[in-house]
């Protein structure tokens, strides 16, 4: 049975490879006569040239008008657009449909047996074998192909995209390094009256590694990496960088004194941020701060959290605050622990615990979303002194009219950087400062030229796709 | 559990009873699962009391439908991550078999790098071994495996977010800034005589559009130096600084008026559903 | 009988309200369950005896209504459901009056979502709006669910350059291959207008970053209303349009059976909310006014003693 299935692919590709022998080149569609329209004059000075900026598969065609284009006859009402495609492309296609209702067939299939499987195998390789061949086969211009019509544009217009897919699977599908040609017809209101542009090509399209349209992003990048290590080496070097003091963050201390004095808990909850949100990082570094505070007066901590990753780090965090005030034993794990992933049962649970609590200190640092009134609300009426946090914008308002201290925004990352005195914070911090430095002059400078309409400035800051 | 605390309970519990009754009475002329809708309806709407309850104070009905909502959002996250995230996400790219056992349509792919064939049912494996890294957690001995996946989600997170915020919140938001001060289509500046005798408070009016230019750029400009931490906030810096605030507290306080009208369409969507599909005084 | 129902009612909140003022004039305190029922009556009023307001479209509400309006029949919509039923009072009237506009004037739509509560919502939509309004069309060909996939950001980064790599199907298992619909559409690329449903995260602000600029196609918000002052940075270089809150969902409304004969009589939810978020924020202005009263005084009182 198998050997029978493979005779009849080789005898299939057999057929294949002896066909575009038999088939004679089809005529050139030039222009024809007809005694009512007079064919229009040619378009002319075509250009191919690959796509910039793409990851291949794709060329751009440019041309000038047709001299009777809105001008002398004036009768171009439209551009075709052609490519030469060799017939191989025909037998990929072939293969595809093929491969394709055979995928479908093996899916339906209550058991895939070993002959679906083995058809499988070859059709796959054929159709490998098919789209590796097809470089070769553009190269056998102008036999064995035929031109096919890839798009139409109206009068007028002098450029036209030729963009294709990158997977082999689709039908659309152009391939890289292969030479394309192509030619645009002028076309009059009588389809068939048409005068044939001279033939473009060879021409080869293919991906690029660097998309220079996002330059700028680029530039940022470096920019701010750069200041970024200058000022991590910098604080590494024990360079005495300053960050004014935010009252914020003195509070801290005070509420962490108080709660000790009251022998009421402290609260600390981290927001509904993954991990790798900025403000929950900065969080974990000013949770590390109040645990050690909380380890050395020993009074209890209460870390509800609303992801599980969340969690996990907290618990670290919390594990080696303890161990850094040298009291490790007095580390419980359930200090930290998980409530929900589901918003408002989060803060339904984190207000339950707060009335029965009733912590002395709140503590709100982290991402906070609709739950940050509901929270500060509870807590205020719970009697507990609150510092909030967040860089959340929309959530500011309520903490700040809730709360008894809270930090704007970015002040969120520069009291962690301020607590922790770590030479990477301080440094980010530092250099985020600069980063600000720079968006102020480049806003003043822009908004002057802007004005000045002088657009070369305004254009640097321009990203393309 | 006190006399009034008993007494309240069989109130609740009576009431339930009846608004269950009423409503399978009303809702069978129209739907043959009358019975189980308005049990369901009613239990929204306790549940729906239950919570505002919290508002008079803090009680056994509140705390109910709290512990209540965050089980079953637990569970619901919990069935969520496994449907849509094991098996619809993970199976199908890893295996035909599994796909098909969960009746996912099968995903093939992967990436061919020439000398090298990834293809999907082998790549999708190192999801599958981080995955089960982070669950080392629960080992005592083997818990610091978690930090490798953990290292992993924070640093591509990180550099995906990085590229795209720095285009979209940097460099365009940047040169969103560069408006002009003094004209622009269509109210080009023609001097000061014409700005005067033409002078409107119209939305749409040059004026108003002037006006607006000058406002994002002071408010850019004042709100950066606020958050500028390398130097202290006195003098020239420091007024610049005071008006920074000042924009922040007025944006915050535009923000609290656009919250204030969520909230307050919350109860409206609330008291809506107790009006409308609970009691029945509209329709 | 609504009419004297609103007066009684307005002549209760007003008369309460007055009351308050001379008491705490007197000096007495206000206990915050009194709020509490002020707010209620003020929205319960309005609620049962239907108080609805004549809404004018601001410029942001008007660009997204223009866009859409201006579109050429065919265009491929996306409209993203990314929230959950605590925000559904304030954005399923926007999902539902945009879904109308864009499938009246015969716009390809496609419906999806990033949250998994939001696949539920979207069937609301589907079923209570769609399919009775709008009988003739098919399933497929002028619209698709494509239903909700797991993986936040992670998702749109995949569909801003292939579709089917994370949506093999739409919700009734169908290959999207084989649907009319995505014939045109392989990414988010091929787009004419995508429509951010939502407010939270991922969702609007995602969907600018992670689709809008980098593809270059426009991006559309309707949002709940706790987020949309942070949007208006991206109007209108990186946002065409933005309807906060239920203000903008009525403005929307109000467009929208302006312009089209066949919505005069549609259901407005967004409008009808309006009458009780109005009378609400009278009483909440008046509880700001009788507060500073309040607060001045005692201050005045401190300052004295």
């Amino acid at each position: 049975m198998r050997h029978l299935l493979k005779l009849v692919i080789v005898v299939v590709l057999l057929a294949w490879v002896s066909s575009p022998a038999q088939t004679d080149p089809p005529a050139e569609v030039d222009s024809v006569e007809v005694a009512e329209v007079t064919p229009p004059g040619p378009v002319t000075s075509l250009s191919v040239t690959d796509k910039d900026n793409d990851h291949g598969h794709a060329t751009v065609l440019s041309w000038e008008a047709s001299v009777d284009d809105s001008t002398g006859l004036a009768n171009v009402i439209s551009y075709e657009i052609f490519r030469w495609v060799p017939f191989a492309m025909d037998h990929v296609d072939s293969l595809r449909g093929q491969l394709s209702g055979l995928r479908a067939e093996i899916a339906a299939a209550e058991d895939v047996t070993d002959e679906m499987e083995t058809r499988l195998d070859l059709l796959e390789a054929a159709f490998d074998a098919a789209i590796d061949n097809l470089p070769q086969a553009h190269g056998q211009y102008p036999q064995n192909g035929e031109w096919r019509s890839v798009g139409v544009v109206a009068s007028g217009v002098t450029a036209y995209g030729n963009t294709g897919t990158k997977e082999p699977t689709s039908a659309d599908y152009i391939p890289d390094y292969a030479d394309l040609y192509y030619r645009v017809d002028a076309v009059t209101a009588d389809p068939v009256v048409r005068t044939a542009s001279e033939v473009y090509g060879p021409v080869q399209c293919y991906g690029q590694w660097f998309n220079t349209d996002r330059s700028p992003v680029l530039v940022a990048v470096l920019a701010f990496g750069f200041f970024t290590l200058l000022f991590v080496t910098l604080a590494k070097k024990g360079t005495d960088l300053y960050v004014r003091p935010l009252a914020g963050i003195e509070a801290v201390d005070d509420a962490i004194g108080r709660a000790t004095e009251m022998g009421r808990p402290i609260l600390y909850v981290l927001g509904l941020g993954s991990a790798a949100d900025v403000a929950t990082i900065a969080s974990f570094t000013i949770l590390g701060r109040v645990a050690k505070r909380v380890a050395e007066y020993q009074t209890a901590l209460i870390v509800p959290t609303y992801e599980p990753i969340v969690m996990t780090v907290a618990q670290e965090v919390v594990k080696s605050s303890y161990l850094d005030a040298g009291r490790p034993d007095d580390f419980k794990e359930d200090t930290v622990f998980f409530v929900t992933q589901s918003q408002f049962a989060y803060v339904a649970a984190v207000n339950g615990i707060m009335l029965r609590e009733l912590p002395a200190t709140c503590i709100y640092m982290g991402k906070f979303f609709a739950e940050s009134l509901i929270l500060a609300e509870t807590g205020a009426l719970a009697g507990s002194i609150q510092i909030a946090g967040t860089d959340e914008i929309a959530q500011i308002p309520f903490f700040i009219v809730a709360c008894d201290y809270t930090l704007i925004g970015e002040e969120l990352y520069a009291a962690s950087a301020y607590l922790g005195r770590e030479p990477i914070l301080l440094g980010s911090l530092k250099a985020q400062d600069y980063a600000k430095a720079l968006v102020v002059a480049f806003s003043v400078i822009g908004l002057i030229f802007a004005n000045l309409e002088w657009t070369w400035f305004v254009d640097l800051f321009h990203v393309a796709n | 559990m006190s006399r009034t605390a008993v007494i309240v309970f069989a109130i609740v519990v009576v009431l339930f009873a009846v608004s269950w009754v009423a409503k399978a009475v009303v809702l069978s002329d129209t739907s043959d699962s009358g019975t189980l809708d308005a049990f369901l309806v009613t239990v929204a709407a306790f549940l729906t009391l239950a919570i505002y309850s919290f508002l008079y104070k803090d009680n056994p009905y509140y705390k109910f439908a709290e512990h209540l909502f965050v089980g079953v959002s637990a569970a619901f996250w919990m069935c969520q991550g496994f449907w849509t995230t094991i098996v619809g996400n993970l199976l199908p790219r890893l295996s035909e078999g599994m796909a098909n056992w969960f009746m996912q349509p099968y995903q093939p792919g992967g990436y061919d790098l020439g000398f090298l064939n990834l293809s999907y049912t082998v790549l999708y494996w190192i999801p599958v071994i981080l995955g089960l890294l982070l669950l080392m957690r629960l080992s005592p001995k083997g818990g610091w495996l978690s930090r490798w996946p953990l290292a992993l989600i924070i640093g591509t997170t990180a550099g995906l977010n990085f590229v795209r915020y720095l285009r979209s919140d940097f460099i365009v938001q940047v040169s969103s800034t560069f408006v002009p001060l003094l004209g622009q289509e269509p109210h080009q500046w023609q001097g000061i005589g014409a700005f005067f005798s033409n002078f409107s408070l119209d939305a749409s009016g040059q004026f108003v559009a002037l006006l607006a230019n000058w406002v994002i750029f002071i408010g850019v400009f004042c709100g950066l130096v606020y958050f500028f931490f390398s130097k202290e906030h006195t003098g020239l810096f420091g007024r610049a600084s005071r008006v920074g605030i000042w924009v922040l507290m007025i944006t915050f306080g535009a923000s609290f008026g656009y919250t204030v009208m969520g909230r307050i369409s919350l109860l409206v969507g609330r008291l809506t559903f107790l009006f409308e599909d609970w009691l029945g005084l509209i329709t | 009988m609504n009419n004297i129902g609103i007066i009684i009612s307005l002549v209760l909140i007003f008369g309460g309200l007055l009351w308050l003022l001379i008491r705490s004039i007197g000096g007495h305190e206000v206990d915050r369950r009194v709020i509490f029922l002020f707010i209620f009556l003020s929205v319960a009023a309005p609620v049962i005896f239907r108080i609805t307001f004549q809404e004018k479209a601001t410029p942001v509400v008007e660009a997204l209504f223009d866009r859409i309006e201006n579109l050429p029949p065919g265009s491929n919509v996306l409209l993203s459901f990314d929230f959950d039923p605590a925000m559904a009072p304030e954005v399923q009237p926007m999902a539902n009056a945009i879904s109308r506009h864009c499938l009246n004037n015969g716009y390809n739509v496609v419906f999806m979502s990033l949250w998994a509560t939001g696949q539920s919502l979207m069937t609301t939509t589907l079923s209570r709006v769609i399919l009775p309004e709008f009988p003739e069309l098919v399933d497929g060909v002028d619209y698709i669910n494509i239903g909700y996939k797991a993986g936040n950001e992670g998702v749109l980064n995949v569909i801003v350059s292939d579709f089917r790599k994370m949506f093999p199907t739409d919700v009734n298992s169908v290959p999207l291959d084989s649907t009319e619909i995505f014939k045109d559409i392989k990414s988010c690329a091929d787009l004419d207008l995508i429509i951010a449903l939502g407010g939270g995260r991922p969702g609007p602000k995602e969907w600018v970053l992670f689709v809008g600029d980098p593809a270059d196609v426009p991006v559309g918000v309707g949002v709940a209303a706790v987020v949309a002052p942070q949007l208006y940075p991206y109007y209108p270089q990186q946002i065409v349009g933005i309807l906060g809150g239920v203000k903008g969902a009525a403005e929307y409304e109000q467009e929208l059976t302006s312009h089209h004969e066949r919505f005069a009589d549609m259901d407005t939810p967004g409008i009808d909310m309006m009458g009780p978020q109005t009378l609400a924020h009278v009483v909440i202005m008046a509880f700001i006014v009788i507060g500073n009263i309040v607060y001045f005084r005692s201050r005045g009182k401190g300052g004295k003693s």
